[in-house]
């Protein structure tokens, strides 16, 4: 089974529906990428998962336990991590500060380290003060410290240099490969294919397709065609 | 000269209540975001809860305890209230709920305690502790100062130096991404409420033999707090510290001086005024810069 299931999950934003009817599942040790252009509703789906924004109807399970009601804290607890759009670092705390934050009993710095090694010489940098691609990994670095079972992130790529991108990329690809079941948005789809199993593509709220990431990647007329719709 | 330099001692005793109050009010500001008016109101009902049991002939110490912990216990009532259901609200909003909030304690205080009727409030700390250029200084000046003293030090230390405290600057500086990594978020805005309550109680319970004991009198010592806090700009502990104790003194003078001295509850106001007007230049100078 896999091991986060959204079945019919609709999402309000002002009273207006922004995400309809949608089926989406990830397995673990696999990445779901969620493709579609401005406006598609992909961070509210994400901010819907994690409990940021309430959902209108449908269910959300990890192994099979609905959390769609619960808080967000809760939801962390029951082991979905959410590594928001817009690099969210601690602003006024350290590199390892932000880390040290989300450490469990269970959980290590060093796996944060070993994650991003480029980490370890910015230890006592304040947050605001590193760079795009350092403070993303850092996002994503502090999500793995709270020891999910699924990790969801949004629009990682934006803003930053190709080779950081790539950089980044693989990370994720490795955080699958050691088991986790990952939901990646994103907005430039060749990269996050490359990396993903399956691959979603929302328009209007909707999913318009669902199918094999390494499928699309070989046919972007058909991917063009998604996304702007006909 | 001599006249003027005792009533500025005397001023001491409310000027380290203002301190240790618009510390609290720096804290409660920093760690959970909201400019509380209800302060003083939050430490003045677990005076009064003091004051009843001593009148009603309990033990001083015992019920001395019992006030501070219906003061927490206030603190968090009130804290819940504003974590619970304004949480997202903005900063104006929750100031705005803790102004009601103020009214509603205030009218209920009153009520509960008599209006004017006079109370019997033990002093706590009775005598003097040391002459300072012969004058007087009372222990509860020194303590009320020394209070203020200690929080700020112990707010540094454990906002510093503790995995809760770390939690609480995360808190402050993001609360959604805090809560998403699983911090309790509530668990710990109630502690702040908690803590502010219970030191806000202590200090009541030394100033309130000097002032008129009535429920609404010290309920609004949160604006001479509130304007120590903002001399402190919300952000800096010391600053809001000296700011209290300055304005202690300059109120203890006043009253020394007959031409001004029926205006001195104006002084809070017109050191907001200043810092205000004061904080707007800067701005302007940075623009221009
Ligand atoms: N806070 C809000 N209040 C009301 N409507 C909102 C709010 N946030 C987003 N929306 C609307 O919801 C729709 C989906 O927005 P969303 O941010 O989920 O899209 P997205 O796919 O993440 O886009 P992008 O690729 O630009 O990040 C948009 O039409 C947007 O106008
Ligand atoms: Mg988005």
């Amino acid at each position: 089974m896999s091991k986060l299931v959204v079945s019919n999950l609709s999402i309000n934003r002002a009273e207006l529906p922004v995400v309809s009817s949608l089926d989406i599942a990830v397995e673990s040790g696999a990445i779901s990428v969620v493709l579609g252009s401005n406006g598609a509703g992909k961070t509210t789906l994400l901010e819907g998962l994690s409990g940021i924004i309430p959902v209108a109807s449908g269910s959300i399970a990890i192994d099979g336990r609905e959390i769609q009601k619960a808080r967000p804290g809760v939801r962390s607890r029951e082991g979905l991590a959410h590594v928001e759009q817009g690099r969210t670092v601690f602003r006024q705390l350290t590199t390892e500060e932000n880390l040290r934050v989300s450490l469990h009993s269970g959980s290590d710095l060093a796996e944060a380290y070993a994650l991003f090694p480029e980490l370890v010489q910015r230890r006592t940098v304040k947050a605001s003060l590193l760079s795009g691609g350092e403070q993303q990994m850092l996002v994503i670095a502090r999500a793995l410290l709270t020891r999910p079972k699924v990790l969801l992130i949004d629009e990682m790529s934006a803003g930053l240099a190709p080779v950081i991108v790539t950089r980044l990329m693989s990370a994720v690809r490795k955080l699958a490969d050691n088991g986790l079941a990952v939901l990646l948005v994103e907005q430039f789809a060749a990269l996050a294919l490359s990396i993903g199993n399956r691959a979603y593509v929302m328009r209007r709220g909707r999913v318009v397709h669902d199918g094999d990431c390494m499928k699309l990647l070989k046919s972007p007329d058909e991917l063009h065609r998604l996304y702007l719709g006909g | 000269m001599n006249a003027l330099l005792t009533s500025a001692v005397a001023g001491l005793t409310a000027g380290g209540t203002y301190a240790l109050l618009g510390v609290c009010a720096v804290f409660t500001y920093r760690l959970v975001a909201v400019v509380n008016f209800t302060g003083a109101a939050i430490g003045t009902a677990g005076t009064f809860v003091l004051i009843a049991l001593y009148e009603a002939g309990f033990p001083l110490w015992p019920s001395v305890l019992a006030g501070i912990a219906a003061g927490t216990v206030v603190g968090v009532a009130i804290g819940f209230i504003m974590t619970r259901w304004f949480g997202e609200a903005s900063a104006s909003t929750k100031a705005a709920v803790t102004v009601a909030l103020l009214v509603g304690i205030i009218a209920i205080g009153l009520r509960l305690t008599g209006g004017q009727h006079p109370h019997n409030m033990p002093e706590l700390f009775p005598g003097s502790a040391f002459r300072m250029a012969g004058v007087e200084v009372t222990i509860a000046s020194v303590l009320t100062i020394g209070l203020a003293a200690l929080f700020t030090i112990l707010a540094d230390l454990f906002l510093n130096n503790t995995k809760v405290g770390l939690n609480l600057r995360a808190l402050a500086d993001r609360p959604m991404a805090a809560e998403l990594l699983g911090i309790r978020v509530q668990m710990l805005s109630l502690l702040v409420w908690g803590m502010t309550g219970a030191f806000t109680t202590f200090a009541l319970m030394i100033i309130a033999p000097q002032r008129s004991p009535n429920f609404m009198t010290l309920s609004l010592l949160v604006v001479p707090a509130l304007a120590a806090a903002l001399v402190g700009l919300f952000r800096s502990f010391w600053r809001t510290l000296a700011g209290g104790i300055g304005l202690g003194l300059v109120e203890g003078m006043a009253s020394s001086v007959d031409s001004v001295s029926q205006y001195r509850s104006a002084i809070p106001f017109l050191v907001v005024l200043a810092v205000l007007l004061w904080s707007q230049r800067e701005a302007r100078w940075d623009e221009a810069r």
